[in-house]
């Protein structure tokens, strides 16, 4: 089952990615089809956690450049055939057909997909037609790079504490932190692949999401958020000049990173009473 | 950064980025400052001419500049024997001075762990439960104008 988990996250990160190279219809049926393999993949992490075996998140590197969009739907399509396979060598025989399922269904849609030409990977590093200065684009670049890969970070490690937790008020919090990184990373994912410059976010350290300290964590957290908040001033005003909607972007990113601050104080200040710290 | 075609890539996709099936040695290097790290992985083999890092992994916690180096460091060490790698390390490290404080923080840990692996393989020769070594780096990786503010 352990191969079953890693291949679910595969090919949720490559639906995923995807869904940010689509321009046409296509892009929300693979982006919902992406949230549905992710929650494929925390029934497995849910499995594996009932039947106290041991797991984690590390997985393979996926290729995912491609010129037309057909091209990596046939590799998606193989990749959800070999795990249609797999699910039968699962015991728990609901959760396997509730899984096949979905996976038939997501494969004839793929199928009639309409074949759309890729320019995710151009490195052109142009936004929706706008030239910014080379100072503001390897700026925008190199946010877009770093803060992709900690949401998609984020969406790991709040997950794994879930997963892990018996705390309903900490698990509301995680959820909604969850929910706030797939937006930030889908938003900023579909922003790459407009500027051709679209990767697969890194595979995550166990040390990472395999919490010791959770205060610390929070701690951590929070300074974190608030250094992405002064990284969003900054971009916001690098681009302001050239791009008043890039840096109206900027600044609601930058807003939304207070109510991420709010939500993990109010997650620290629960943790600390319910444990006696 | 000057962010090029060459960094684009190696951002877009790093060489190397994950663990290593069947490694063989595995080293560490990390900024005490903030908790960022390096882990290298190797798989050395041997021919007549002596060992040779095979095949080589890295992970990292820590900025695209990290990542970056990573991917161009572990690219290099492919295939060198240990004094190649010896050498590679050095050259990185004589190169720091010229970097900024940022960007020389991230190559030194990355060059440090891949020296610690090294020489983590070469006391399992004979201490097969040799504890993984871990270096630290001498660099901030606070700007220096930042760094006088401060004080």
């Amino acid at each position: 089952m352990k191969t079953l988990m890693i291949k679910t996250h595969e090919v949720w990160l490559e639906v995923l990615m995807a869904s940010f190279m689509s321009n046409t219809d296509n892009k929300k049926v693979l982006s919902n089809f992406s949230d549905i393999l992710f929650r494929h993949f925390t029934w497995l992490e849910n499995e594996h956690i009932v039947l106290d075996e041991s797991y984690n998140y590390d997985r393979d590197h996926i290729p995912i450049k491609v010129e037309k969009l057909s091209d990596i739907l046939k590799d998606i399509t193989n990749r959800l055939n070999e795990i249609d396979l797999q699910l039968m060598a699962i015991d728990n025989k609901a959760l396997s057909s509730r899984i096949s399922s979905d996976l038939y269904y997501i494969t004839s849609v793929l199928m009639h997909m309409k074949d759309e030409k890729i320019t995710a990977f151009n490195m052109e590093r142009k936004y929706q037609g706008t030239i910014l200065s080379q100072e503001a684009t390897d700026a925008l670049t190199l946010f877009l790079f770093e803060e992709s890969y900690k949401e998609y970070e984020l969406i790991m490690i709040y997950n794994y504490l879930k997963m892990h937790s018996s705390d309903s008020y900490m698990n509301r919090i995680f959820q909604i932190l969850i929910e706030e990184s797939f937006f930030h990373l889908k938003s900023f994912g579909d922003m790459q692949a407009q500027m051709g410059l679209l990767g697969v976010p890194r595979i995550v350290m166990k040390d990472l999401y395999q919490v010791e300290d959770v205060v610390q964590f929070l701690k951590d957290g929070i300074n974190e958020e608030l250094a992405a908040k002064e990284e969003c001033i900054k971009l916001s005003e690098a681009v302001a000049k050239e791009s008043p909607e890039l840096e109206k972007f900027f600044n609601f990113i930058n807003q939304q990173e207070n109510y991420h601050i709010a939500l993990m104080e109010d997650a620290l200040k629960h943790f600390k009473k319910a444990n006696n710290e | 950064m000057n962010v090029d075609a060459q960094l684009i890539e190696h951002m877009m996709n790093p060489k190397n980025y994950g663990t290593l099936a069947g490694n063989n040695a595995e080293g560490i290097g990390k900024n005490p400052e903030n908790g960022e790290k390096v882990a290298i992985y190797l798989r050395v083999a041997t021919d007549e001419d002596g060992e040779y890092i095979e095949n080589i992994a890295y992970q990292a916690i820590g900025c695209t500049t990290t990542v970056v180096a990573g991917s161009m460091i572990t690219e290099e060490a492919k295939e060198l024997n240990f004094n190649g790698v010896r050498n590679l390390v050095e050259a990185t490290m004589n190169i720091l001075d010229k970097l900024p404080a940022e960007d020389a923080a991230c190559s030194e840990m990355v060059a440090l762990a891949l020296l610690a692996a090294v020489e983590t393989y070469e006391k399992r020769v004979d201490d097969a439960e040799y504890p993984v070594i871990t270096k630290f780096v001498s660099n901030s990786c606070v700007p220096k104008e930042n760094a006088q503010e401060v004080k």
